[in-house]
Parts: structure tokens; sequence; C-alpha cells
């Protein structure tokens, strides 16, 4: 069954990579949720989550003919999304440097409803505790991806990525306090 | 009578002591507030599952109806977005077009000057050697 919707979506991919409009709009469609999902986990924010996502997908849509194997179209496609985050959070980091009032209008709350419980609300705050790095693997992990896929993703080996997995869910749980009891 | 008297001291001190104990005990359960087993729970096993899949849908509900035609519009009108690494080769490639112009220019006025000198000094010179002159 697996096999099967992996032929397949190794089928829509080499259809992309011919340029073949329907087959990206159903690829972008397909992954759209799951990237604005882990592009969420990355930043904590609703509103970057539209930018970043279509950031992803443009990125793909150019990139895609290069992909060699479309079989890994997945995780290519959260490397470029995690990537795409990292830049986007070192960029924040750069103008705040040069901005001192950026950070103000970068903390400013999210609206009342975006986030629908405390426990949402502790998961968020106690990711932004994390290094971009630590949350992109957790948000992998949660995403599905093996082990032996991220350290693809991160050219690494598995177990560096056990190594780092490990130490992140440490630090997750450390933060992780419902209420904000810090 | 003497016995009698020690025992309902002691009780009595007892008495005290466990009343003292289950008011120190009630001032501290009261500190907690409610749900707290469910909190500790919750922090020492980490957010569950569902309330990953919660969060991950707070993000997927963020994209506004027609991502996917916005993607491919954008994809095929807009210039290739900046890396971060572009910028910084942009900034490079700047500081280094302006540090060979301060440096040839400075080469150039260092070069002048040394000509000037040279100049000065070969006036000098041959001032030296004609006796009569009297440039000196």
């Amino acid at each position: 069954m697996e096999s099967t919707s992996t032929t397949a979506l190794a089928n829509l991919v080499r259809r992309a990579q011919k340029g073949e409009e329907s087959a990206l709009r159903e690829l972008i469609i397909s992954y759209q949720h799951r990237i604005a999902g882990f592009v969420y986990a990355m930043t904590g924010r609703s509103d970057y989550v539209e930018d970043l996502a279509q950031q992803v997908f443009i990125k793909m849509v150019r990139a895609i003919d290069r992909l060699q194997a479309p079989a890994q179209f997945e995780s290519w496609l959260f490397r470029l999304a995690r990537n795409t985050c990292i830049d986007q959070l070192r960029r924040q980091k750069l103008r705040r440097i040069f901005l001192p009032f950026g950070e103000e209008h970068e903390n400013i709350p999210e609206p009342p409803g975006a986030v629908d419980s405390e426990e949402l609300d502790a998961l968020r705050h106690a990711l932004a505790q994390l290094r971009p790095q630590d949350r992109a693997l957790l948000a992998l992990v949660q995403e599905g991806r093996s082990h032996a896929e991220i350290a693809e993703t991160l050219n690494t080996s598995v177990a560096a990525v056990k190594a780092r997995l490990h130490r992140a869910r440490e630090h997750l749980r450390e933060h992780y306090q419902p209420e904000h009891e810090n | 009578m003497r016995e009698s008297t020690f025992a309902s001291t002691t009780n009595l001190n007892m008495k005290t002591e466990a009343s003292a104990w289950r008011a120190l005990n009630a001032h501290a359960a009261a500190q907690l507030r409610g749900g707290f087993a469910d909190r500790a729970l919750r922090a020492a096993h980490g957010p569950a599952a569902v309330t990953w899949r919660a969060f991950f849908t707070v993000g997927a509900r963020s994209l506004r109806p027609g991502f996917a035609e916005r993607v491919l519009r954008a994809a095929r009108v807009a210039t290739d977005i900046p890396s971060l690494a572009s910028h910084f080769a942009l900034s490079a490639s700047i500081a280094a077009v302006c540090l060979s112009a301060v440096l040839f220019v400075h080469q150039r006025n260092v070069d002048a000057a040394d000509a000037r000198n040279l100049a000065e000094w070969q006036r000098l010179v041959q001032a030296a050697d004609d006796p009569d002159s009297n440039m000196l």
C-alpha cells in the first residue's frame, strides 16, 4: 500500500519536473498543510506561516527539476522548509542587531483565538525556548520522518540524530509547563 | 493519679502536634492550583501526540484559501528570492569594490607625492652641483 503511494508520488513529481502545472498544483495542495504546520512549529507565529510556506513552495517549483530522486521528494521538501525557516530566523536576529525596536514588534502576542488552548500555548512557549535546529528536529519527528530520513536531511549520522533528539526532548520537557508556571 | 496526668499531657501534646501537621499540610496543599496532577504529568511526559497534532493544525489553518494558486502565480512572476548567503555575498562584493577604490586613490596620491618629492630632490641636487646657481 505504502509502495503504491510512493510510486504515485514519484510519478507526480516526475510530471512536475516536466513542468506540468497541474502536477505542481497537486503537490502544493497535498503538502501545504503539513508545511504550514512545520513552519508554525519553527516560528511560533501564525502570521508568518503564509509568507514562509509560500517561499518554500516557490523554491520547490523552481528547483524541482534538479531533484535527482523523485522518491525522496518529501525529505527534500522538508529540508527546503527547514532551511527557509532557519534563514528567516537568522534574518530576524540580524535585524534585531540593527533595529533595536524590531524585537518589540516581532514579539506582539498572538491574537486571541489564534492559539486554541493552554497546552498549545505551553508547547509554543516551550518550542520558542529551543534552538531553531532542535525545533526543526522535533517537528520533523512529529511529521513522521524516520531517523534515517532526518539524518539525510541534516547531512549527519543516525546516531547523531538520536543523540540530538534526546537532548531536544529533554529541553522541551524542561520548558513545557502549561499555564507558564515559571 | 500522677501517671494519668502525664499521659493526658503527652496525649494533649501529641494532639497539638498532629493538628499542627494537619494545618501545615492543608496550608501547603492550598498553595497548589487545581489540576496539579495533570500538569505534573504533562510536564513529566512532555507534549502528547494529540497536542502536537493540534499545534500543526493551528499552523495549517493560517493559510488562506487559494494558497496553491497564489504560489504558482508568484513563482511565475517573482524574481528569485535572495537568500541570506546572497545578501552576504552582495555586501562583501560592495565592500571589496569600495576598499579597492580607496586603495587605488590612496596609491595614486602616494605615487604623485613620490614623483613630486623626487622632482624636488633632483632640483635640489642640480642646484647643489651648480655653484653658480642661486636657487638655494
